[in-house]
């Protein structure tokens, strides 16, 4: 799109950084609505997540004693950046990506690891024994899923034969949907990207009984705000990649709502269907089943291909 | 061994009115025996005292103002009262009561929670004589 | 490594801790994730309740001590008019007593799923937690009708109790009693079926039945051990000679087992108030008690629904007691925590101190702490007064 608007005004709409903020902040409100209605509670209402941002934003940030100030401040942007480029190339409502090239499915996922990181660092940082404890958690969690996730998105990837997201769109849009052609793969994605979000049952490095808020604890304010943001916007950027490698791709903005939403739906579901694990039973299940399940799975579509391609 | 046992109701959760009460637009009525605010029935007292005596939270005083005409006038500190009504099961000639309706006694100023109970000529002399200055409240026992 | 590592790594949970929704202390000294020790520190909501009762009388103490606790008030009230009536040599009729026993089954029922929904809170289980606080709304809205009171519902005076339950009322329990076990039926069914919950319970925190009888545990914490421990059954009290239950036990004393069990008493207790509903006999339900107690002292036990409680009162024949103690469940059953809280994962910790149903606030009292090498920490006013201005220096 070439229009030629006033900055600003391109600041609002898609892909600009305040646009998918809000999209993100109204995403939250998807969620924490469709997970109170799974408990049979009311919900809050759709400008709560906005309220808390900008009451979150407003607020004194206080930075506590022994931390290494520049990183402490530096952190949430760098979380937040690295959601926000990640979104740049990947399509959504609809519209074409803002940048694309081959093998830019890579450099989104490295972006999207980038927040994890983050928030790693940013719980080794403070002297708290929860956000250390978070910290390890978090990062604990983070290698043990980045694998199956990968291996999930690889395989439509691979039947794709393109590493490039807009292209697999199209693919995906005409073929068969993805969830039947490699239903394990679907759900190694969907439980992974509940895992790299740090959704319940898999919210261990933050859960709130044991270590408070995990890595967070000490961020208040302005940082903490950031890091929320980011965290919705990687929700945003996780559903949309699963709806398009396997729910059959996003070719006009009704597709792509109706798709996330049901995503959604399922993904609430499971949240508020199960206990949380115990960190050892996360990295237990990931690798013992998600890596395995990946693998299969992947190795199932090389050798499909494989065949595919002795036969023709 | 299963996973996901809770699925039946989470669906059934989502298509059902949430449990949560809209509370200020929408209550319930309040069962019978619910101990809400005391009242007083100033006619039948006969002073005895007792109420005042076993409140466990001092929530009552009886100030006499005749006591061969049985004149009283209960002042009650609803924000001092525990709602247990021991008052109500001592008194034996049924002048307390504790009310089923009155029962948002929430406030922002202190003199809600202080209630006068008593005929009306009786409250006016009281709060008279306490406008007085030098003269000192009737003793409450 | 020869030397061992200086530097421990402790956790503190509490005073103020999302997991705790009273305050205590714990701290848990950890490696990585395994917990190597724990210990409790108790007393940051002591409120003096024993010695404000040596100041008001018989009837007003009443109500005091029903507000040791905020959940099981009754059970409170009970134990201090059982153990003031048998110092006035006073019989309850038998349909107040059966009453009482009502009302505590009552609030057995309403305390143990209030139980529940925090342990699987504490499990990061949100939606078990919400559901079962949900229907937990049944038995108070019934404790709220048949007493007038949602929590303190104050159906114990002296020699007898206030209210009386009428067909309409019974009709109107006995409804929400078969509701309330079909709930505890799927509940049930989700604890000892639903695999990611029992990844959370099933062999945690197992608690041998030699150890908890060592500990002193009581209540569902130790009969999930196997220990044989229920004051309704070992000495029955009030109604409870009329209307006897079965004890629930429980051979295996991990946390799966305490919910077995707590939700297995919930079946018992349905089952006993649908049978006193039945067969209560109509008669008075209050007793004339006098106003001055003769003097004596008296142990009263009741079985609380986090295990026994136990009072000791004193009367000096005046119409105020002497001395009054409380002791109760809670405080038995710390031991057990810091006992089997080592080897296990940080992640356990809110669970396992959830698995005994804590009650901060009826533990809270003054502990003498005596030990060999230094000398007692008693203090007179004066000298704490003076010990407070010098630490605040
Ligand atoms: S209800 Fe209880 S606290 Fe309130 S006035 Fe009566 S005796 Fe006192
Ligand atoms: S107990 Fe009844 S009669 Fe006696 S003083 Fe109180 S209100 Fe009056």
């Amino acid at each position: 799109m070439n229009l030629s608007l006033h900055p600003l005004i391109l600041l609002l709409i898609f892909p600009g950084g305040l646009f998918l903020m809000n999209i993100g902040l109204l995403y939250e409100w998807a969620d924490r609505k469709l997970v109170a209605r799974f408990q049979s509670r009311v919900g809050p209402r759709w400008f709560q997540p906005f309220a808390d941002t900008i009451k979150l934003l407003a607020k004194e940030e206080i930075i506590p004693n022994g931390v290494h100030k520049i990183m402490f401040l530096a952190l949430p942007i760098i979380a937040l950046t690295g959601a926000l480029t990640a979104a740049q190339y990947i399509p959504m409502f609809g519209f074409e990506a803002s940048f694309s090239f081959e093998g830019d499915l890579i450099v989104v996922l490295y972006m999207l690891s980038m927040m994890t990181l983050s928030i790693g660092l940013a719980g080794a940082n403070t002297l708290s024994r929860f956000t250390i404890i978070g910290a390890t958690r978090a990062l604990t969690q983070m290698f043990s899923y980045e694998a199956p996730f990968l291996l999930a998105l690889l395989s439509p990837a691979i039947a794709a034969g393109t590493w490039n997201i807009g292209k697999i769109n199209t693919f995906t849009g005409e073929n068969i949907w993805l969830i039947l052609a490699q239903p394990i793969g679907f759900i190694v994605a969907v439980v992974g990207l509940m895992g790299k979000l740090e959704l319940p049952p898999f919210d261990a490095p933050e859960a709130e009984t044991e270590i408070v808020a995990g890595a967070l604890t000490e961020y208040s304010g302005r940082g903490l705000a950031l890091f929320h943001i980011g965290k919705n916007v990687e929700l945003v950027i996780g559903l949309t990649l699963v709806v398009i490698f396997y729910l059959g791709g996003i070719a006009n903005p009704i597709e792509f709502i109706l798709k996330s939403a049901g995503l959604f739906l399922v993904v609430t579901a499971l949240q508020s269907m199960f206990a949380r694990l115990r960190i050892d039973q996360t990295v237990g299940l990931w690798w013992r089943l998600g890596a395995l399940m990946g693998l299969l799975q992947l190795l199932a579509i090389i050798f499909g291909r494989y065949l595919g391609e002795i036969l023709r | 061994m299963a996973i996901g046992v809770l699925f039946g109701d989470l669906v059934k959760a989502l298509f059902t009115k949430p449990a949560t009460q809209n509370y200020p637009f929408t209550k319930t009525i309040a069962p019978e025996r619910l101990r809400g605010k005391l009242v007083y029935d100033p006619e039948k007292c006969v002073g005895c005292m007792l109420c005042m005596k076993d409140c466990p939270s001092n929530a009552i005083e009886l100030l006499t103002v005749d006591k061969i005409n049985k004149k009283f006038v209960m002042r009650y500190h609803p924000d001092r009262c525990v709602f247990c009504a021991q008052c109500v099961q001592l008194c034996r000639f049924n002048c307390l009561n504790m009310s089923n309706s009155l029962w948002e006694m929430a406030s922002t100023t202190k003199e809600a929670f202080e209630v006068y109970y008593g005929r009306e000529e009786d409250i006016a002399f009281l709060l008279e004589r306490a406008a007085q200055p030098g003269i000192n409240e009737p003793p409450c026992e | 490594m020869t030397e061992a590592k200086k530097e421990k790594f402790i956790v503190p949970i509490g005073p103020q801790h999302p997991a705790l929704k009273e305050p205590g202390n714990f701290e848990f000294t950890v490696d990585g994730e395994i917990v190597t020790d724990a210990a409790v520190r108790l007393g940051f909501v002591h409120r003096g309740i024993e010695k404000a009762c040596e100041n008001r009388n018989y009837t007003q103490d009443l109500y005091l001590l029903e507000r040791v606790c905020g959940i099981c008030s009754h059970v409170h009230a009970t134990a201090f008019v059982l153990g003031v009536e048998k110092l006035a040599g006073v019989q309850a009729p038998p349909r107040a007593e059966a009453i009482r026993v009502l009302a505590a089954e009552l609030e057995r029922i309403h305390s143990h799923l209030l139980w529940f929904g925090v342990a699987a809170h504490e499990a990061g289980f949100d939606t078990l937690f919400m559901y079962t606080w949900r229907d937990r709304e049944v038995v108070m809205d019934i404790l709220e009708t048949l007493s007038g009171s949602r929590v303190h519902y104050s159906v114990n005076i002296l020699g007898g109790v206030k209210i009386d339950v009428d067909q309409k009322l019974s009709d109107l329990i006995k409804k929400d009693m078969d509701f309330l076990e079909e709930r505890t039926e799927y509940y049930m069914k989700v604890v000892t079926t639903d695999d990611t919950f029992l990844g959370r319970t099933r062999g945690i925190g197992t608690l041998s039945k030699d150890r908890a009888k060592l500990l002193g545990a009581v209540g569902p914490t130790a009969r999930a051990s196997g220990v044989k421990r229920d004051i309704r059954v070992n000495a029955p009290y009030s109604g409870y000679k009329e209307f006897p239950v079965k004890m629930v036990i429980d051979q295996t004393g991990d946390l799966e087992a305490r919910f077995v069990v707590r939700l297995k008493e919930l079946y018992e207790s349905y089952r006993l108030i649908r049978e006193i509903l039945e067969k209560i006999q109509p008669g008075e339900i209050t007793t004339r008690i006098k106003r001055k107690i003769p003097e004596g002292e008296v142990i009263s036990r009741v079985e609380a629904p986090r295990g026994e409680l136990f009072y000791y009162i004193k009367s000096n024949g005046t119409e105020m007691p002497d001395r009054v103690k409380v002791r109760t469940p809670s405080l038995c059953n710390w031991g057990t925590i810091t006992d089997v809280a080592v080897g296990h994962k940080l992640a356990d910790m809110p669970m396992l101190l959830a698995g005994i149903d804590p009650c901060f606030s009826c533990n809270d009292r003054m502990v003498e702490i005596r030990s060999d090498s230094q000398p007692s920490q008693m203090m007179n006013w004066d000298g704490l007064r003076k010990y407070g201005i010098e630490y605040y220096r």
